[in-house]
């Protein structure tokens, strides 16, 4: 695999207050990788450091070109709502910056915005725009997408169309690196997971590995037991009790059924699944402020 | 080659053709004042001193509508540009900011072409004014080219980001420069002190130059060394102040 971006020993502040310290990461060709974390974390600062939009205090970001631009599009947090300017005119814009730039027909077919071609930017849909903003960013034929947010105000078809194109971006050997608050469906198409807490990547790995670390199990049930009955439970990783609904993370889901089997008649609703990424990020974000 | 004619034509039609308040302020503002002053308030002047009137004033409204369009409707646009992400969004696309900024120096070039050559057909054919065609063209010609200093105020206006903020100062700008330079009413009627101060403006320098046009004299030369002079400056505040803007990142 190759290396697309290079990130080395980033920092950066803003009058006088760290945002980033030490970053270091890298994304391969062929690989979706998502940067994810809490609100007010950095991921957008982080984006900005890596495309220059806001400079650095020091450290490395390195392309594997160095005309990095004709190699990337971006899809930002915010849309584009230029005034007086119709969906065609801004792709084939967008279009007229690249050497080599995919053809209007692939690019409005992916925005799926064709029925309005000729609607000037500012009048389309918040969804419609976002759509918009992902076929811009395609217009270069990019090897590196960053996608920030890109999910926001799209309904679930078009939600689900966009991951259908990215998943098969990536099979044509396309980057994409992306943060989402849908981790729901970050869980599903990304490969790679970037955790940035404490202003650096506290984590850099697979969900495999997150969840060795972080608990490979939930565990939910009601019960008007004490939550004191469970905590003694050797196997528990972490346990998080709302009302009489019990929520526990282990990484050995036989033992901990075998522990709950005597107080089965007390217990209803019992459900045994997978630990999705949401509950992984915020259990092992409260392991690293422990 | 292509690429870039493309460009300049969405920025035409974006900036100039469906922009309704260019026609309303840079264009339809000038012809009012002009159809004022020569048809309206002109109680008192002889047929003849109304025949020279109405060609001054013909030239002092053609420059307020280069002024309007130079510095009110470039700040707005950039503004513009910047609000709606669009600055962000080009600077992530492999262009050079210097090809940007040419596509859209053009753009502000024709808007004042458009806006002289619309005021001055509005003297031929409702004032009569009587003037040989090549004399129209080289007055066109002359405020075209001398009102790219007033672009660059317009641009460094637009650096401020803040949509008040460049309101305030488009007015400030705008109004003092075209009443101290005489454009709303003859210089000569101001206090000795602020002639002095007027006749240093560049907009007084580019009615000297066509005035001198309209006469048929030979082109004022320290006018035009002048408006010169006011463009070298200009052009190295705006760099000063682009390289400053550009060591802060488009995002702070």
């Amino acid at each position: 695999m190759a290396v697309v971006l290079n990130v080395e020993h980033l920092q950066k502040s803003y009058r006088k207050k760290t945002i980033l310290k030490d970053i270091n990461f890298q994304i391969n060709d062929s690989s979706i990788v998502a940067l994810i974390g809490a609100n007010g974390a950095g991921k957008t600062t982080l984006i900005n450091t890596i495309l220059k939009l806001t400079p650095k205090d020091t450290g490395k970001v390195q392309f594997s070109v160095d005309q990095w631009k004709q190699i990337t599009g971006v899809m930002m947090q915010d849309n584009l709502v230029l005034n007086r300017i119709n969906v065609e005119e801004i792709i084939n814009l967008t279009r007229s910056y690249f050497q080599d730039p995919l053809s209007y027909e692939n690019l409005i077919r992916i925005s799926g915005l064709k029925e309005v071609e000729n609607t000037f930017v500012s009048q389309l849909s918040g969804g419609q725009k976002r759509r918009l903003s992902f076929a811009l960013a395609l217009a270069g034929d990019p090897k590196i997408l960053f996608l920030d947010e890109p999910t926001v105000g799209m309904d679930s078809i078009a939600r689900n169309d966009f991951w259908k194109t990215v998943a098969s971006l990536k099979q044509n050997g396309k980057s994409i690196f992306i943060t989402s608050h849908y981790l729901k469906e970050l869980e599903n198409v990304a490969d790679h997971f970037l955790i940035l807490q404490n202003k650096n990547i506290a984590f850099d790995g697979s969900i495999e590995q997150l969840r060795k670390i972080s608990g490979k199990v939930l565990v939910e049930f009601d019960s008007k037991l004490s939550c004191k009955t469970f905590t003694s439970f050797s196997s528990i990783i972490s346990i998080n009790q709302t009302n009489h609904h019990f929520q526990i993370i282990t990484n050995d889901a036989n033992e901990l059924l075998s522990k709950l089997n005597p107080f089965l008649k007390a217990i209803s609703n019992l459900s045994v699944n997978q630990s999705s990424l949401d509950t992984l990020l915020l259990n092992y974000q409260e392991k690293n402020n422990d | 080659m292509t690429n870039y004619l493309y460009q300049l034509k969405i920025n035409f039609k974006r900036i100039i053709l469906r922009n309704k308040a260019f026609f309303l302020f840079d264009m339809m503002l000038p012809i009012a004042f002009y159809m004022l002053y020569t048809k309206v308030l002109t109680n008192g002047l002889s047929p003849q001193q109304l025949k020279i009137w109405n060609k001054d004033y013909l030239i002092s409204m053609m420059i307020y509508g280069c002024v309007l369009g130079s510095i009110i409707t470039t700040a707005n646009t950039l503004l513009n540009d910047q609000t709606s992400k669009f600055n962000l969004f080009i600077s992530l696309k492999p262009i050079s900011k210097t090809r940007y900024y040419s596509s859209l120096a053009v753009i502000f070039v024709t808007l004042n072409l458009i806006a002289s050559i619309t005021i001055s057909l509005v003297g031929i054919f409702v004032n009569k004014i009587d003037l040989p065609l090549y004399t129209i063209f080289k007055i066109i010609l002359a405020n075209t080219i001398g009102t790219i200093p007033l672009i660059m105020i317009g641009i460094m206006v637009s650096l401020v980001k803040r949509p008040e903020l460049v309101n305030l100062l488009t007015n400030l700008i705008v109004f003092p420069l075209a009443i101290i330079s005489g454009l709303w009413w003859p210089i000569d009627m101001m206090p000795k002190w602020l002639q002095s101060f007027g006749k240093t403006l560049p907009t007084y320098q580019l009615s000297v130059i066509d005035k001198a046009l309209l006469n048929q004299n030979i082109s004022n030369s320290t006018a035009f060394l002048n408006i010169t002079v006011w463009f070298g400056l200009l052009t190295l505040l705006l760099l000063i102040l682009t390289k400053l803007q550009e060591n802060k990142g488009i995002i702070e």
